[in-house]
């Protein structure tokens, strides 16, 4: 949009100033450099902490935690939301207790879990699982309750089986849906996964976190947070740029920005 | 193998809505049947039935001596809505509508409806990217991809423009002269009726039943604007206004009786 060639560069101008102020506020001194390290001594330590392979270390325990526990909750939920969807019946008999066990904050379960499954990676798992779990469930729930009875007749008219239906009209139907679902349910799962990194873990960026708080270094605190902010966005930039063919066909106004 | 026979057939909705009421109707191998009648007089109800997508309460359908019992691969439908999938693209669409055909019988037969329908080039785009005719258009290729021995049509036209409406009834007709369906068509459209119908059954409401089945004897190529025409379709109007009953008079000013008996 605005005939800009480049029109992502626009969103760069905010960060690039406020980094920019920053570093010259540090520089003469406005800013308390120890406790908000600027730009340039954020860089070095990424730097040292890459030369010394603890960078990579962290980001690889916490990125295979949350890709691990996205799968599995996206999975489960992905498979509840679509029988409960599908059937009268075992949304009767499932979806109480699954709103019921929603209503519990997913924090909550933290203690439990540690209890039940041991404090190092199957219930660190579970809490990303989970809290991935619910925004994918509703999703795909409420998505396929609101396919156009419409379309689904057009199906039976020209002789689909209700298996055809499923595969040719429902899932095609709720799949702008469901993508909107796993999006938000990988932002709960980097939010989760740090919840879990800060219950307890020898590494990861979470743990790089609290060691930060406990050494005093805010730098890899910050460090930290940036690293989470690249990849969450990396993360979520891949799952649109694979569902971008997949959805070409929609009419919405975000298709034709 | 394509002769309809409705008997009989009952409609109450679970709300206890009688939609319709002993209606039976018969449509030759080939012929164009069109439904007339005042709205909420079961015309839908009963396309919906022969189609399959709801129950009887009672009578039955049957297609060349057969009962029918859900939908069958020879009735296809054009409805109201061009209901194309938003997912598929012109010539998918197209294509959906065979879905017994082998891949080559289906891409073969749909690059040549393509181009009877007047949307050669139009194959890769997206439903959303064409106008209502246009959607109509795809929607009765659709239709006939799979050369259905029945074919059905709820108002299909009835959101078009009158040139648009006019085209398309052009272009039906010729496929059906190449086809030979037999067409089920429901409207509001007297014009319609009376430019591509053999015969026109009237309807009645509350409940819907049938009230009057008239033969058209006009030969084809119908012109519109020829007096005969316009004597046909003052014929129908009376019916529809004696269908109608006390409380929906449409404003007929000249008795059926003045009028000069052209059959
Ligand atoms: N699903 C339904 N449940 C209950 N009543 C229904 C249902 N569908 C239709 N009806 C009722 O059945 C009657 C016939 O409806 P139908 O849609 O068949 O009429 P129609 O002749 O097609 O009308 P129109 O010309 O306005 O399209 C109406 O009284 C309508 O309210
Ligand atoms: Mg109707």
């Amino acid at each position: 949009m605005g005939g800009a060639a480049r029109p992502w560069l626009t969103g760069l101008i905010v960060p690039v100033l406020l980094g920019v102020a920053w570093e010259a506020g540090v520089r003469f001194g406005l800013i308390p450099g120890r406790l908000m390290p600027p730009p340039s001594a954020l860089w070095h330590s990424a730097v040292a902490m890459t030369h010394a392979g603890e960078l990579q270390t962290h980001v690889a325990a916490t990125l295979w935690r949350v890709l691990t526990g996205f799968g599995i909750g996206a999975a489960t939920g992905t498979v509840l939301g679509t029988l409960t969807g599908a059937s009268e019946r075992a949304r009767l008999l499932l979806d109480p207790t699954i709103q019921g066990v929603r209503a519990i904050p997913s924090l909550a379960w933290v203690p439990l879990f540690i209890l039940w499954l041991g404090i190092f990676e199957t219930s660190k798992l579970a809490l990303v699982a989970l809290g991935v779990f619910f925004p994918v469930y509703l999703g795909v729930l409420s998505s396929i309750q609101d396919v156009d009875r419409k379309l689904v007749e057009v199906g039976r008219v020209f002789g689909l089986t209700s298996f055809g239906i499923v595969r040719r009209i429902t899932m095609p139907a709720i799949m702008p849906v469901w993508i909107a679902a796993l999006r938000s349910g990988l932002g709960l799962g980097f939010m989760f996964v740090i919840a879990a990194e800060l219950m307890g873990a020898s590494e990861g960026l979470g743990f790089l976190l609290l060691d930060g708080q406990q050494m005093g270094r805010a730098d890899s605190i910050l460090v930290a947070m940036v690293t989470f902010a690249l990849l969450g966005k990396l993360a979520d930039g891949m799952i649109v740029g694979l569902s971008r063919p997949l959805l070409r066909w929609q009419d919405t106004v975000r298709a034709r920005l | 193998m394509t002769l309809l026979t409705i008997e009989h057939l009952n409609k109450t909705y679970a709300d206890g809505t009688e939609a319709l009421r002993d209606v039976s109707v018969r449509a030759a191998d080939g012929e164009i049947l069109a439904i007339l009648g005042g709205s909420g007089c079961g015309k839908t109800t009963l396309l919906r039935l022969v189609a399959g997508l709801d129950e009887a309460s009672g009578g039955v359908i049957s297609v060349g001596g057969e009962r029918m019992t859900g939908t069958h691969r020879t009735i296809s439908a054009v409805f109201q809505e061009p209901r194309l999938l938003p997912w598929l693209n012109v010539e998918q669409n197209i294509g959906f509508g065979g879905q017994h055909l082998s891949a080559e019988e289906r891409s073969g037969r749909t690059a040549a409806l393509l181009d009877r329908v007047g949307l050669a080039g139009y194959g890769k785009r997206w439903p959303k990217d064409l106008s209502g005719g246009q959607q109509q258009r795809v929607a009765i290729a659709r239709a006939l991809i799979g050369h259905p021995g029945i074919l059905l049509l709820d108002e299909p036209f009835s959101a078009l423009d009158p040139f648009t409406r006019g085209s398309l009834h052009e272009l039906l007709l010729a496929l059906w002269q190449e086809m030979k369906p037999t067409v089920l068509m429901v409207t509001h459209d007297v014009d319609e009726a009376v430019f591509l119908a053999d015969r026109i059954v009237v309807m009645q409401p509350r409940p819907g039943r049938v009230h009057e089945t008239i033969t058209m004897n006009l030969p084809r190529p119908r012109d519109r604007i020829s007096p005969v025409f316009d004597t046909v379709k003052r014929r129908i109007m009376h019916a529809i206004d004696r269908s109608l009953g006390e409380h929906g008079r449409i404003g007929l000013r000249q008795a059926a009786g003045e009028l000069s008996p052209w059959w």
